[in-house]
């Protein structure tokens, strides 16, 4: 019992901070836990998934990996996106641009990564400044306008509380990519190369291969995430994608995935992306100051980090 | 060999400050200016602190990203420290003691809680944004006296006396490195710790006490900054830690660890700062510097890679 309790240290832990704040809030401010809220909920982490989703799996391929360019890549996808229609692009073409740059983005990063073999860490370090320091620069810091009506219709439409977008892509992602781990050769590959990779060369899987694909999977939805924030807010932000490396990576931990790589699921990753969001949301409706959403996300992300490593510790 | 190859990179980066000096001199009239070369060496003065603490992090296989966010704490602490009209040698000492106290606590939660640094720092980059946040409440720290400033550019024949007290940082670095036992462990640590542990190294002291002087140092950065800037906003650090891992890698210390370079520390950093002075009087705007300084770093990164493919090859 003991042995299993600390296995599951972080799940638990999970269930735990769920229970803890649904808890407070409905035994002091009974009035959040409304639909309304679900809406705005879900409508902020939509993004926050997506990038988690692709940061996870990156995460629990193991090797060192690690995607800090997240953000980056969220916000320069969404600023090329709208460059490109500037150039004359057909409106219908936005989310296929996005999303090919994010893959084109992701790509680079796991071809520095599998090909040169330079450090995860330090390739996405410096790609996040890259990418977001492009976008900044390509913009000169305004956001870009004049996104087309029905990706805006889509981007703010509902079906009863849930928004269209959560619906849409991050549902069908969650699903497909579930499958992927727990149905494919893949998801087995993924999941041995993570624990073992010396093993997992050994047995003849093609780990360079896969972690390339992840990389380009987690830019990818960084690169949907672009388009989700155009549909969401008419305009290409330069800075939408600030920060988002810092949260999808607390989800990461928070969600059980072993920063070591080889264990973890989607579905922590997801609930603890739903966590996240919906913490920020109950402190800003509670009307607490702003400046404490970044501290209390990064101090989480510690917490995890340390839960998480005293739960692998066998001594 | 190390050393001839230390030596020849030393050459090469040097020869690279003296081509973009040319370079720029030639593209603007206004670049080479005696004036303008001052200015240059001013600028360096906060990332020259902190670029040291991250070589001696970094030859100890370790990363610090929150630098920007210590710096801006002890930059925010300096300045209400003047405001209060302590002595100015109690001014300047609060930085750095604030510094090494934010440094070891992140070295804690790095050696006990066995977690990696670049996550670990990450998170507590967030919380130390969240201090900063807090302390200025969406303000400007403005308006503040010039004593420090005075101090910093005092000249002794000629030499200012921030770049006197850089060169001693440097100069008390060199031999704690060379003359104690501290530099062969910081490297063996760097090269393999479990083996160094096994040797019987204090490793967690040795690492403690570099998390802390790295502390320290960015503290001291935030002395320069207030110094010179006599303000300190929100954005405060920003960028930094991405310009100090990049000068760190230019000057050569890998980022595994187990090689030092404190001369190419110093030429990275005085490369990095020519060509964001150069490029701004040519007429590049300021928000393309960190792309410039991120394709920089995963350029030279590449290059070394490919570098020493050809060589190996042809041997």
């Amino acid at each position: 019992m003991n042995h299993a309790l600390r296995r599951n240290l972080v799940p638990v832990m999970l269930c735990v901070l769920w229970v803890a704040l649904l808890g407070t809030l409905a035994a002091t401010h009974a009035w959040i836990l409304s639909p309304r809220t679900l809406t705005s909920v879900l409508q902020f982490a939509t993004i926050l998934s997506l990038a988690a989703m692709g940061m996870g799996l990156v995460v629990i391929a193991g090797g060192a990996g690690i995607d800090l360019s997240v953000g980056g890549t969220i916000s320069l996808s969404a600023v090329l996106g709208m460059m490109g229609l500037g150039a004359g692009l057909p409106g219908y073409w936005l989310p296929m641009v996005c999303l090919g740059c994010g893959v084109m983005l992701g790509l680079f990063n796991g071809l520095l990564v599998t090909r040169l073999g330079i450090l995860p860490l330090i390739v996405t370090l410096g790609t996040f400044y890259l990418f977001s320091g492009l976008a900044l620069a390509l913009t000169g810091g305004g956001a870009i306008a004049g996104v087309p009506d029905w990706a805006v219709g889509w981007g703010r439409a509902r079906w009863g509380a849930l928004p269209m977008p959560f619906i849409t892509v991050v549902l069908p992602a969650f699903v497909l990519l579930s499958g992927l781990m727990a149905l494919t050769s893949w998801g087995r590959w993924i999941v041995a190369m993570g624990d073992n990779e010396r093993a997992a060369r050994l047995a003849g899987l093609p780990v360079d291969r896969v972690r390339l694909m992840l990389y380009a999977l987690s830019g990818a939805l960084a690169g949907l995430g672009g388009f989700i924030s155009l549909a969401w807010l008419g305009s290409a932000r330069p800075n939408i994608g600030v920060n988002v490396e810092l949260e999808a990576l607390t989800a990461v931990l928070l969600g059980g995935v072993a920063i070591t790589g080889g264990r973890g699921g989607l579905v922590g990753v997801v609930s603890a992306a739903l966590l996240v969001v919906m913490l920020r949301t109950a402190l800003l409706q509670i009307g607490i100051n702003t400046v404490w959403q970044t501290g209390a996300i990064g101090a989480l992300l510690v917490v995890a980090l340390l839960v998480n490593r005293f739960s692998n510790s066998r001594g | 060999m190390d050393d001839q190859s230390g030596v020849g990179r030393d050459l090469t980066l040097a020869a690279a400050c003296v081509a973009a000096v040319f370079l720029f001199a030639l593209l603007s009239p206004a670049f080479g200016t005696a004036g303008n070369a001052a200015t240059v060496l001013r600028n360096g003065y906060e990332l020259w602190l902190i670029a040291l603490g991250m070589t001696l992090l970094m030859a100890m296989g370790a990363i610090d990203v929150s630098v920007g966010a210590v710096m801006g704490v002890t930059a925010i602490l300096t300045g209400q420290a003047l405001l209060a009209d302590l002595p100015l040698g109690v001014v300047m000492l609060v930085g750095p003691a604030a510094g090494a106290m934010l440094g070891l606590c992140a070295g804690a939660v790095v050696v006990w809680g066995r977690i990696p640094a670049i996550v670990a720092t990450l998170g507590l980059f967030g919380v130390f944004r969240m201090l900063i946040f807090l302390v200025l409440g969406g303000q400007w720290l403005s308006g503040l006296p010039a004593d420090l400033t005075r101090v910093v550019d005092w000249r002794a024949a000629g030499v200012p006396a921030g770049l006197l007290i850089v060169a001693l940082a440097y100069g008390a670095a060199w031999v704690f490195l060379r003359r104690t036992t501290y530099g062969p462990h910081l490297l063996a640590i760097g090269f393999d710790e479990d083996r160094a542990r096994l040797m019987g190294l204090a490793v967690t002291r040795v690492r403690l006490a570099t998390f802390a002087a790295s502390g320290a140092l960015c503290g001291l950065a935030g002395v320069f900054y207030i110094a010179i800037y006599r303000n300190v906003s929100m954005t405060i650090g920003a960028d930094i830690a991405l310009e100090a891992v990049a000068a760190v890698i230019l000057g050569g210390t890998p980022i595994f660890g187990g090689r030092i370079s404190l001369v190419g520390t110093v030429l990275g950093v005085l490369l990095l700062r020519i060509l964001q002075n150069g490029l701004l009087l040519i007429g590049v705007p300021s928000l393309w510097q960190t792309v410039v300084t991120g394709a920089l770093l995963l350029g030279v990164l590449s290059a070394e890679v490919v570098l020493r493919r050809a060589r190996t090859g042809a041997a």
